[in-house]
């Protein structure tokens, strides 16, 4: 029984030398495994974060992004709700973005500075315009929740 | 984090003195499909091996080398799994050992770092350093995807898919905080775009004003396109032994006194802050007053711990007292204008919050206190990830051995790639140098290597 050549060709894209299209169309299953809880917190309005739950450990304060795991000590870390209002450390707007982004490009991105959190997370300005210090509140994406850290966003606190 | 205790901060050191004894480079380009990986990296060895003034022929090299070292940042670009498998083979160093190495866009420097060890702890004394880098199988919107790969996923990538802007942010706080004018940042690209002229390696020279560099596009606010790093196809080799070894080779090997790495968070926003981490020509003192008022917020958003923690152990190693007494020449990571300015004070060639005044000064200029990156750095001449910590050392050895003339002025050299010598070329050969010292970067800061090379 003889077998066919296959039916699916390479596209040319040049000729000399010659190049060809390798075709990628896949998906990854990817798990967000113990911090999955932090995403499904945003779906419900709720910004989840992490501290550690050794006494002896000596950073006391929140972790966002959390981790489940104390960097410090190793310990495991509870989730409490972190505060929803904070201030902007940092900023720019990102004119060119890289494929996959799903927001416009111009989108202002912010760094996030929290009472009582250690870290500063990054995140974006969903109206106004960014400035050092400017007071923020959280806002979610809890009608059609994109699952991803897209879902937490920022707008003038006042 | 670590909270430093003694072991955190031992002095590293290496048993048998390391040395360097070639170097090869592929010309840098935004496309390249005219050469595969596989063949960039063997014109890069046959440069390194044949150009190089080895006191041997390439055949008995060949028989020398029991150790290899390969350096490609990233799968996805060269599509190819267990690449250094097959560029071993092309290379024909089968059946000997050898590894692969990833560190980011430090992939380079910890490449080197990692033959350095192999030289120094007596496991291998001839050892190819083999680095290379293939972006142009995607487009640049893509290729930028990837690049932000290399950002946290899960909490980052998906903001901006662009590295650009984790720098950006990093700028403009920076700024914020130092009130840097513009121009000084752009000064660092006109710089770099002006040496690159002079490099036929070279990917994106040009001669441009500071008026022409904050004119030109804005990539992430403020940084434009042409304080950018270049995404380039190429290839780089560096050649390690040890003592018996460099002699029996070269006639003039210079010494790696030292390669050392540290590393910071991969998520800026994960960066606590802490005592700054002194160096030798630093004390309680230089930052009594600047400082004042946040040096409980150091390293913040614009400094980078990792490269003060690979600078620190590589200049206690290599018996460094100040940078710029004791470097005769530089390389930095130069991916950003901001990221130069921040590595200027992270290495101590100025303290923290006054990085601007080393370019601001001239020092950082052909024939001032300390030349930086005078092979075009990764703004001008090359950013082919893999290569670029071995592109940096290779430009280093050349200057060192007093060969940037040689292969940089040599008509033949710009027409083997296509160019020809501008009429207005001059050298930009040190006079004498004795120490250089480069440095490989990655991520937003996530891993840093610090490396010392100098005449023995």
């Amino acid at each position: 029984m003889a077998i066919d050549w296959p039916t699916t060709t390479l596209e040319v894209w040049n000729e000399e030398p010659l190049g060809v299209k390798n075709p990628k169309t896949w998906a990854h299953y990817h798990s967000y495994g113990g911090w999955g809880r932090f995403f499904r917190g945003l779906e419900q309005g709720r910004l989840l974060a992490t501290r550690c739950t050794n006494p002896r450990c000596a950073e006391k304060r929140l972790w966002l992004p959390p981790r489940t795991g104390c960097p410090d000590c190793w310990h495991p870390m509870e989730w409490i709700e972190a505060p929803q209002e904070g201030t902007i450390f940092t900023f720019s707007t990102v004119k060119y973005p890289g494929e996959l982004f799903k927001l416009p490009a111009g989108t202002p991105l912010i760094s996030v500075e929290l009472p009582g959190v250690c870290t500063k997370i990054m995140s974006w300005l969903k109206d106004g315009t960014p400035q050092f210090g400017m007071k923020v509140k959280a806002v979610f994406n809890t009608k059609k929740p994109t699952h991803s850290i897209l879902d937490l966003a920022w707008v003038p606190a006042n | 984090m670590i909270r430093f205790g003694p072991g955190n901060l031992r002095i590293p050191k290496f048993e048998k003195p390391v040395y360097v004894v070639a170097g090869g480079l592929t010309d840098f380009r935004k496309k390249y499909p005219e050469k595969n990986s596989c063949e960039l990296c063997m014109e890069a060895l046959r440069m390194a091996v044949e150009e190089n003034d080895l006191k041997v022929d390439p055949e008995q090299f060949r028989r020398m080398v029991n150790w290899v070292v390969y350096s490609q940042f990233a799968d996805h670009f060269g599509d190819q799994l267990l690449a250094a498998a097959k560029i071993h083979d092309y290379l024909g160093f089968d059946p000997l050992g050898n590894i692969e190495v990833k560190t980011g866009g430090a992939t380079g420097g910890s490449a080197v770092l990692a033959a350095a060890q192999a030289v120094a702890s007596g496991y291998a004394d001839c050892v190819p350093v083999v680095g290379w880098e293939r972006m142009d199988e995607v487009s640049t919107r893509v290729g930028n995807s990837y690049i932000a790969s290399a950002a946290c996923k899960d909490f980052e990538s998906e903001l901006g898919w662009m590295y650009a802007a984790y720098y950006a942010l990093m700028a403009q706080r920076y700024q914020h905080e130092n009130n840097v004018p513009r121009e000084s940042l752009a000064k660092i690209a006109c710089k770099n775009h002006e040496y690159a002229r002079y490099s036929p390696f070279s990917q994106n020279p040009g001669h441009y004003t500071t008026q022409d560099i904050l004119a030109n596009d804005i990539v992430s606010d403020p940084l434009s396109f042409l304080e950018c790093c270049v995404m380039s196809v190429g290839a780089a080799v560096l050649i390690l032994c040890d003592e018996k070894v460099a002699h029996q080779l070269s006639d003039q090997p210079m010494r790696l006194s030292a390669i050392c790495g540290g590393s910071h968070t991969l998520r800026t926003a994960d960066r606590r802050h802490m005592p700054i981490l002194l160096l030798p020509n630093e004390t309680e003192e230089t930052y009594r007053h600047y400082f004042e008022g946040r040096r409980h917020e150091w390293p913040g958003f614009s400094s980078f711990l990792a490269s003060r923690m690979a600078a620190y152990l590589a200049y206690h190693m290599a018996g460094i007292r100040d940078p710029l007494e004791d470097f005769d020449l530089l390389e930095t990571h130069d991916a950003f204008t901001i990221s130069d300015i921040q590595t200027y004070e992270d290495i101590g060639l100025r303290p923290y919050g006054r990085g601007r005044e080393f370019i601001e000064s001239g020092d950082a200029y052909y024939e001032g206190r300390l030349p930086t990156n005078l092979s075009g750095g990764l703004i001008g001449t090359m950013h082919a990830v893999g290569a670029t910590g071995i592109f940096q050392l290779v430009e280093v050895l050349w200057q060192l051995q007093g060969k940037y003339d040689r292969f940089h002025g040599d008509p033949k050299m710009w027409a083997r790639y296509g160019k020809t010598k501008p009429a207005d070329w001059r050298s930009l050969q040190v006079k004498n140098p004795k120490r250089a010292c480069a440095i490989s970067h990655a991520g937003t800061g996530s891993h840093v290597t610090c490396a010392i090379m100098e005449k023995p």
